[in-house]
């Protein structure tokens, strides 16, 4: 009963379950968390699809649901970083935001890591998932501080006031971004697998549902610190674009 | 000297811990207090504090993750 239960999530490295021929690569292995995040691009392919299939200009149903959530975010993401720079970082932000809310929460139904070799595992347990999705914003923001404040002041931005320290601040946050991510679910993975060999009844309730709680407020924070990052390498824009504007709101607030 | 593995992954969570849970007790209060001051404010606090505690979160993370390493090591 322990053995099925408790011990199989304590090992970092997800299992692999099949491997995939690739044409022009070879051998793919694919690991049961990768099987598990193709399943949540699945789920979240068919929800879009649904709520935009018969779409009108008054949204009744599902297309209502799905753009109340849109329009929070854009509020959100309006509100952090301004009308016009809001609306560029939002695909960025409500899409990991979503894919890692749905793998999260798809990742405590029953079926996700049981058994031996479990077919299913919380995609975000798996640390190259999650270093994936930082390694994405990372390059991301590298490439709209580039273009927002021109090569050349994004190159003396490594050097003053100290060398290396801008470095090690730029590499810090996808680090973080993914090891926030990774730790927090593997940890509630393990932290269920525990309490449901220990106390089979009742108690593992409440830790699903604290770790419902956990996943929307991870899926949160790695939104919005993908915003805060944007918004902060893209400031110099804004400043140059939008100057007055800025400025105004400034004093109002 | 692997009989002390453990002990280093329980030290490695337990003092790794101490310090986020400090700033995230610190950054917790100061909003309830600011909340109690302002309540009308506090939907503009939430965002804010929330991104202030997961760099502090992040730091037990770090620890939780050196944990599970050394934890491994052994075979756990």
């Amino acid at each position: 009963m322990a053995e099925q239960q408790g011990h199989h999530g304590a090992s970092i490295a997800p299992h692999e379950i099949f491997s995939l021929d690739v044409p022009g690569i070879g051998d793919v292995p694919v690991t049961n968390t990768l099987f598990s995040s193709w399943l949540a691009m699945g789920v979240l392919l068919i929800v879009a699809y649904l709520a935009t299939r018969r779409m009108s200009l008054v949204p009744s149903g599902l297309q209502n649901v799905v753009e109340a959530i849109i329009e929070q975010f854009l509020r959100m993401a309006e509100q952090t970083a301004g009308p016009k720079r809001g609306r560029r970082f939002l695909p960025l932000v409500a899409t990991s935001f979503l894919f890692i809310l749905v793998a999260n929460w798809m990742g405590i139904l029953p079926g996700y890591a049981e058994g031996q070799t479990p077919w299913l595992r919380s995609a975000n347990s798996d640390l190259n998932i999650t270093a994936a999705m930082a390694i994405v914003v990372f390059f991301w923001v590298q490439v709209s501080a580039i273009r927002a404040m021109g090569v050349v002041h994004y190159l003396k931005e490594f050097l003053v006031p100290l060398p290396l320290l801008h470095l090690f601040t730029e590499l810090g946050k996808p680090v973080s971004l993914a090891l926030r991510l990774f730790g927090n679910i593997f940890a509630g993975e393990i932290l269920i697998g525990m309490m449901s060999s220990l106390v089979p009844f009742v108690i593992p309730a409440v830790f699903l549902l604290f770790e419902m709680f956990v996943g929307v407020v991870q899926a949160l924070i790695f939104a919005m610190l993908t915003m805060a990052f944007l918004t902060i390498v893209t400031e110099h824009e804004h400043e140059h674009e939008e100057g007055a504007h800025g400025h105004a709101e400034a004093s109002h607030g | 000297m692997p009989e002390f593995t453990p002990l280093a992954a329980g030290l490695a969570i337990g003092l790794g811990a101490l310090g986020p849970g400090l700033g995230i007790g610190f950054g917790v209060g100061k909003a309830m207090e600011a909340i109690g001051r302002n309540p009308e404010a506090s939907g503009n606090m939430f965002l804010p504090m929330i991104i202030g505690l997961a760099f502090a979160e992040a730091v037990a993370i770090y620890a939780l993750v050196v944990a599970f390493l050394l934890f491994g090591a052994i075979g756990g």
